[in-house]
């Protein structure tokens, strides 16, 4: 690390350019040494990494300079370095933000070392930490959230009003559809960035556990608890919880989140301690929460407070070219990671992914443009090179180039296999005569 | 000569075995502490025990970093009475012996160094 700037002020010039001296003696330390508190706040712009300040100035007291350097830019750590040994005052100003109190004596100087070697340390874990953060904020970009079918656009609009404040947010949608993503980057471009996002998939925790991972527990609350756990609420106080597959959450559990959201408050199991929490909860599900309201699986009351702003995803069926600008940036992506050169796709295979209905949206799609670069074996993807998971698939289904008549046999297989052989309710829904059915069947040509 | 009242342990301590650091400290402690010694007396006399407190607990520092022992308690004294504006007898023995120790300091830094 180098260049960290110290502003030493202090009106004593001979005790000032002691300091000074002393601080120089590390050739990483820029050191400035201003004589009055005026003069280092005019000088607050140029950034200084450590401000170390004598109590006693001529013109402004140290608590006001410490208050103005603090509005200014709280993360500025100030060391105190003042000639009295009140220990009121010491308090009083580490209080108000001072790092450290330091009383000029003959151990002043190693103190004063001693305690930049510790800033220095810490300044250097909070770079690491805002360059993995930058890192993490720019992968949740809206920019990374690919697109531009109006659909999409909405939601981007829905998303930024949701990160501008705190309200509840709920988001549907099929599997895959990126539920998550927008969680991610709602709490990434909100004010409560700095602070953790925790998600919680409710459909993977066993219910007898939930209670516990949401609220924590003490030592002892029940047979297992050996030592005290800090719920997920807890862990994600200032920042964002997600609750994932919240449709899934038992009507017992229903009841105390319902009570948790209410009050603002939680108490881990086992303890009487209340702990006030502030948190934005954004829940996420692929069921539709209204309808299982009405079946009575989910209660009306936690629905009407969780439902806060709603956000819902498009199927990608819905997105229309969306899924060539997607399969486009997953072709890229993968041909960057695997040290490919650029790929694209063919006209046919362009419309063999605009033709396939996607039950697994967006991931599917990622999943199947990766085989097919796979497949393909050189950068032009053509349609043979896609392959569907999902068996009875329409594209597939037309892809396979055979005749009106063995067209015709296979969609009826299909109809009578889902209405469970009912030939009258297939006729009326393919609108042919049931004739037509029967006949087919006593000509072999399906079999019931 | 006489006994050295300054001790400059500390200064080269300090310094890093840097010269030119602790002529510069002893100039700029002649520059600014004989004028600061004398205002503490002056304000003594003016029965302004407030700024005497204050200009003590100033030079209180340097003086320590100068090694001049003998003041070493007699100084915190000093800015004691001045913090809580308390006159006494102690206070001006105090104060002429602080002044005389920290002139013949002075002497016998200019002298030294040849300033």
């Amino acid at each position: 690390m180098n260049g960290i700037k110290i502003f030493v002020v202090e009106d004593d010039s001979f005790y000032g350019k002691s300091l000074h001296h002393h601080l120089s003696l590390n050739p990483e330390h820029e050191v400035e040494t201003f004589t009055t508190g005026k003069d280092v706040l005019d000088n607050l712009y140029r950034k200084p990494s450590i401000i170390t300040l004598d109590y006693s100035l001529p013109d402004i007291s140290g608590k006001e300079v410490l208050s103005k350097i603090k509005e200014f830019d709280q993360d500025i750590p100030v060391i105190i370095i003042s000639g009295q040994e009140d220990v009121s005052t010491a308090v009083d100003l580490l209080k108000h933000g001072a790092y450290e109190y330091i009383v000029k004596d003959n151990d002043t100087k190693d103190r004063l070392w001693n305690t930049i070697v510790n800033i220095k340390e810490k300044i250097q874990l909070k770079n690491e930490l805002s360059i993995l953060r930058d890192e993490v904020n720019t992968k949740y970009e809206f920019s990374n959230i690919k697109g531009n079918s109006q659909i999409l656009k909405k939601i981007f609009g829905l998303i930024d009003k949701a990160a501008n404040t705190n309200i509840t947010v709920s988001i549907t949608g099929e599997t895959g559809t990126g539920k998550e993503l927008v969680a991610k980057a709602i709490h990434y471009n909100s004010a409560r960035k700095k602070k953790p996002l925790i998600t919680v998939n409710v459909a993977a925790i066993p219910k007898e556990l939930i209670e516990s991972e949401l609220f924590g527990h003490e030592k002892g609350a029940f047979t297992g608890a050996v030592a005290k756990r800090i719920g997920k609420f807890e862990e994600a106080n200032g920042g964002t919880i997600l609750l994932d597959e919240i449709g899934e959450m038992d009507l017992h559990m229903q009841t105390k989140l319902l009570r948790v959201l209410q009050e603002k408050e939680i108490s881990r199991i086992g303890g009487n301690e209340v702990i006030k929490i502030n948190v934005r909860v954004i829940v996420a599900t692929h069921k539709k929460l209204a309808e299982e309201v009405k079946k009575g699986n989910f209660r009306e009351d936690l629905y009407y407070r969780l439902l806060g702003l709603p956000i819902e995803l498009p199927p990608l069926r819905d997105r229309g070219n969306d899924i060539l600008v997607l399969a486009k940036y997953f072709a890229d992506e993968f041909a960057k990671e695997n040290g490919m050169k650029d790929v694209s796709f063919t006209a046919e295979a362009q419309d063999k992914l605009l033709n396939y209905s996607y039950p697994g949206n967006v991931r599917e799609l990622k999943a199947i443009v990766e085989l097919a670069i796979v497949m393909a074996g050189n950068t032009k993807i053509d349609a043979e090179d896609i392959a569907f998971n999902s068996t009875n698939s329409m594209t597939d289904f037309l892809f396979s180039e055979t005749t009106l008549k063995e067209y015709n046999r296979k969609i009826m297989k299909h109809f009578l296999e889902k209405y469970d052989n009912n030939v009258l309710l297939v006729a009326k829904k393919l609108d042919i005569g049931k004739s037509t059915i029967y006949r087919m069947i006593k000509n072999g040509e399906i079999e019931i | 000569m006489t006994e050295k009242i300054y001790d400059l342990n500390q200064l080269e301590q300090l310094s890093g075995g840097s010269e030119e650091f602790i002529k510069s400290m002893i100039d700029t402690f002649i520059e600014h502490t004989p004028e600061q010694v004398d205002k503490l007396k002056e304000s003594y006399n003016n029965n302004d025990l407030k700024s005497m407190g204050a200009i003590a607990h100033k030079i209180k520092p340097s003086l320590d970093l100068m090694g001049i022992k003998e003041v070493y308690d007699d100084i915190r004294k000093i800015e004691l009475y001045g913090k809580n504006e308390e006159d006494n007898e102690e206070l001006s023995t105090l104060i002429e012996k602080v002044y005389t120790v920290c002139n013949t300091a002075f002497q016998q830094l200019k002298a030294d160094f040849n300033i």
